[in-house]
């Protein structure tokens, strides 16, 4: 749920509401509205993460107090160590993955979920949108009885009771596990977006491309597509940022043998109490998502200019 | 607009859609089912009928204490997102001035922070400050992540609300508290209802912010959930999560009612 996917939009613009508003004091108002939940931001976000950030630049004594002097030696570790850039290509891989999947899953879901009748769309959106609230740590849990090994886990059981296989598959505690549960964790941030955008699109298009005999795969790949662009890249941007930064679902899937960024700043915090390479680790994160979403930012724009155009 | 969903393009769609809403339910069956097993372990497909591990987690003083203080910190924390993000919204939604976009930005921004990151960094700010009292740094920490979900569905309803009803109240010679109260808080109240009632969940579910702050004598039902799941492999985990399933599944049904889900989620 990313700043991207939302436009703050006032309707005031035009006509007399906006003359008769801006005879109002009109700085101090928003001021006064605004300071609270600013200043709060400002306390407990800004400068703590900033706090964060500067900590993998310093150095921890012996004695675990962490100061001064300045230092590039955390990053040279993280980078120069085999074992954590095998824990950042792990997250990359597993990120990039669950969110291929998620845009080949959810085109198809948002496509029917604004194109079909009122009352399947209703019951769509109802099984979309209801995991949302549920904790990750319940659905995630539910994935860990799915795909338990041994004949107690429920896809084994069908595997070996339709006589698909014959010895139980190893699935928990793999990439694949914790690539399926972060698909299934994230699956709503992929299709909500792409299905706003898909709703915006005029279908008297589709039908005059249909009219001048485009085939349906032509009409998908030279209107639906495009014009749904904008969509796609939030859901990736969202899908792909809060596949990185998870915890429970590696955690609980993926065990010691798909470790990622979220647990490796938990180990080095709260096990090692290591602050400023935890510190490091978590900046590594933050700088990967940060540039996702400035990516993501960036396309949009051109995206809107060339739709204006 | 449905006829527009046939022909080959349907035969493809359709499937898929359906394969998809089974893998969005599945892990929430199998849990349901599990918790019902009457089998001292996790087995598939469920054994007997048993509503025995219900009975052991409404009895089980750890679980009670995890859920009365989840809950009461979900309360609390709505209260206050509301308190801070209610007003913003109308900044951002009511009023021309510059630097608008900016200071809209900067509220939502703790949403494309990685969560897990956010806590670590209030976890570091707490420890150096010596704020040892872990109930009101969990507070602190669950009103800023819930406070860009008030933000965004308090300006989604403010900006659908009728401002000419505004307009000709002020005509009419309403004052500035009047008009608030009687024309705009009712035509904004739905989506303020269905948006405190998500901040409610995002709150009452939230994970990787409690886990650095949390302590044992305040343990958040998200954490003692994942605690059990790591220990002990009885159906009794499975019936803590149904509980969540059915509690989550009712707060749907009422946003859905009040304000449409689609709007309360603003995305």
């Amino acid at each position: 749920m990313a700043a991207t996917s939302v436009t703050l939009r006032t309707p005031s613009a035009a006509g007399p509401l906006g003359k008769a508003r801006s005879t109002s004091p009109s700085l101090l108002a928003p001021a006064a509205e605004l300071l609270p939940s600013l200043s709060f931001l400002a306390l407990f976000f800004a400068l703590p993460a900033v706090c964060l950030i500067s900590y993998s630049f310093l150095t921890q004594s012996p004695e675990g107090t962490v100061g001064l002097p300045l230092t590039l030696e955390h990053y040279r570790h993280f980078f120069g160590t085999s074992l954590y850039t095998h824990v950042l290509w792990t997250t990359l891989r597993i990120s990039l993955c669950t969110t291929a999947i998620a845009v080949l899953l959810a085109y198809p879901v948002a496509l029917v979920m604004v194109r079909a009748g009122a009352l399947a769309t209703r019951a769509i959106t109802m099984i979309v949108i209801a995991p949302l609230v549920i904790s990750v740590v319940v659905r995630t849990y539910g994935w860990q009885v799915i795909l338990g090994t041994g004949p107690n886990g429920v896809l084994n059981w069908l595997l070996l009771s339709t006589g698909l296989v014959h010895v139980p598959v190893r699935l928990l505690y793999s990439e694949t596990a914790v690539v399926i549960g972060s698909l299934h964790v994230f699956f709503p941030m992929m299709v909500l977006p792409l299905a706003s955008a898909l709703g915006k699109i005029d279908p008297h298009l589709e039908d005059a491309a249909k009219t001048l005999g485009a085939t349906a795969w032509r009409r998908f790949r030279r209107i639906t597509l495009p014009l749904s662009l904008p969509g796609l890249a939030v859901g990736c941007t969202l899908v792909f940022s809060l596949t990185a930064g998870s915890f429970v679902t590696p955690a609980i899937l993926g065990g010691n043998t798909a470790q990622m960024l979220g647990m490796l700043v938990d180990q080095q915090i709260l096990v090692v109490y290591d602050w400023p390479f935890g510190a490091v680790v978590a900046t590594v994160l933050v700088a990967i998502v940060l540039t996702i979403n400035l990516v993501s930012v960036r396309v949009l724009d051109r995206g809107n200019r060339i739709i204006a155009a | 607009m449905s006829s527009r969903l046939t022909g080959p393009a349907a035969w493809l769609l359709i499937p898929i859609t359906a394969a998809a809403m089974v893998f969005i339910l599945a892990p929430l069956v199998v849990t349901i089912a599990i918790s019902l097993s009457n089998t001292a372990f996790v087995a598939f497909p469920p054994r007997g009928f048993t509503l025995q591990w219900y009975q052991k987690v409404v009895c089980d003083p750890e679980f009670l204490a995890s859920l009365a203080f989840s809950a009461g910190l979900a309360i609390a924390a709505t209260c206050g997102a509301m308190l801070l993000g209610v007003p913003a919204a109308f900044a951002v939604a009511r009023h021309q001035f510059s630097g608008r976009d900016a200071a809209a930005a900067a509220l939502l921004s703790p949403l494309i922070f990685p969560v897990l990151i956010t806590g670590v960094a209030l976890l570091q700010l707490f420890a150096m400050v010596g704020s040892n009292n872990t109930a009101l740094n969990l507070l602190i920490a669950h009103v800023l992540v819930t406070t860009p979900y008030v933000v965004r569905t308090a300006a989604a309803s403010l900006m659908l609300a009728d401002v000419s009803l505004e307009e000709a109240a002020r005509t009419l010679g309403a004052g500035r508290w009047r008009i608030l109260r009687r024309i705009t808080v009712p035509q904004i109240a739905p989506g303020l209802a269905a948006g405190s009632l998500f901040a409610f969940m995002v709150s009452f579910d939230n994970f990787p912010i409690s886990m650095w702050l949390a302590d044992a004598e305040h343990n958040p039902i998200p954490l003692l959930i994942f605690q059990k799941i790591a220990s002990r492999f009885e159906p009794s985990v499975a019936a803590m999560s149904t509980l969540m399933i059915f509690f989550a599944m009712a707060v749907v049904l009422v946003v859905e009612r009040v304000a449409g889900l689609r709007r309360a989620i603003a995305i």
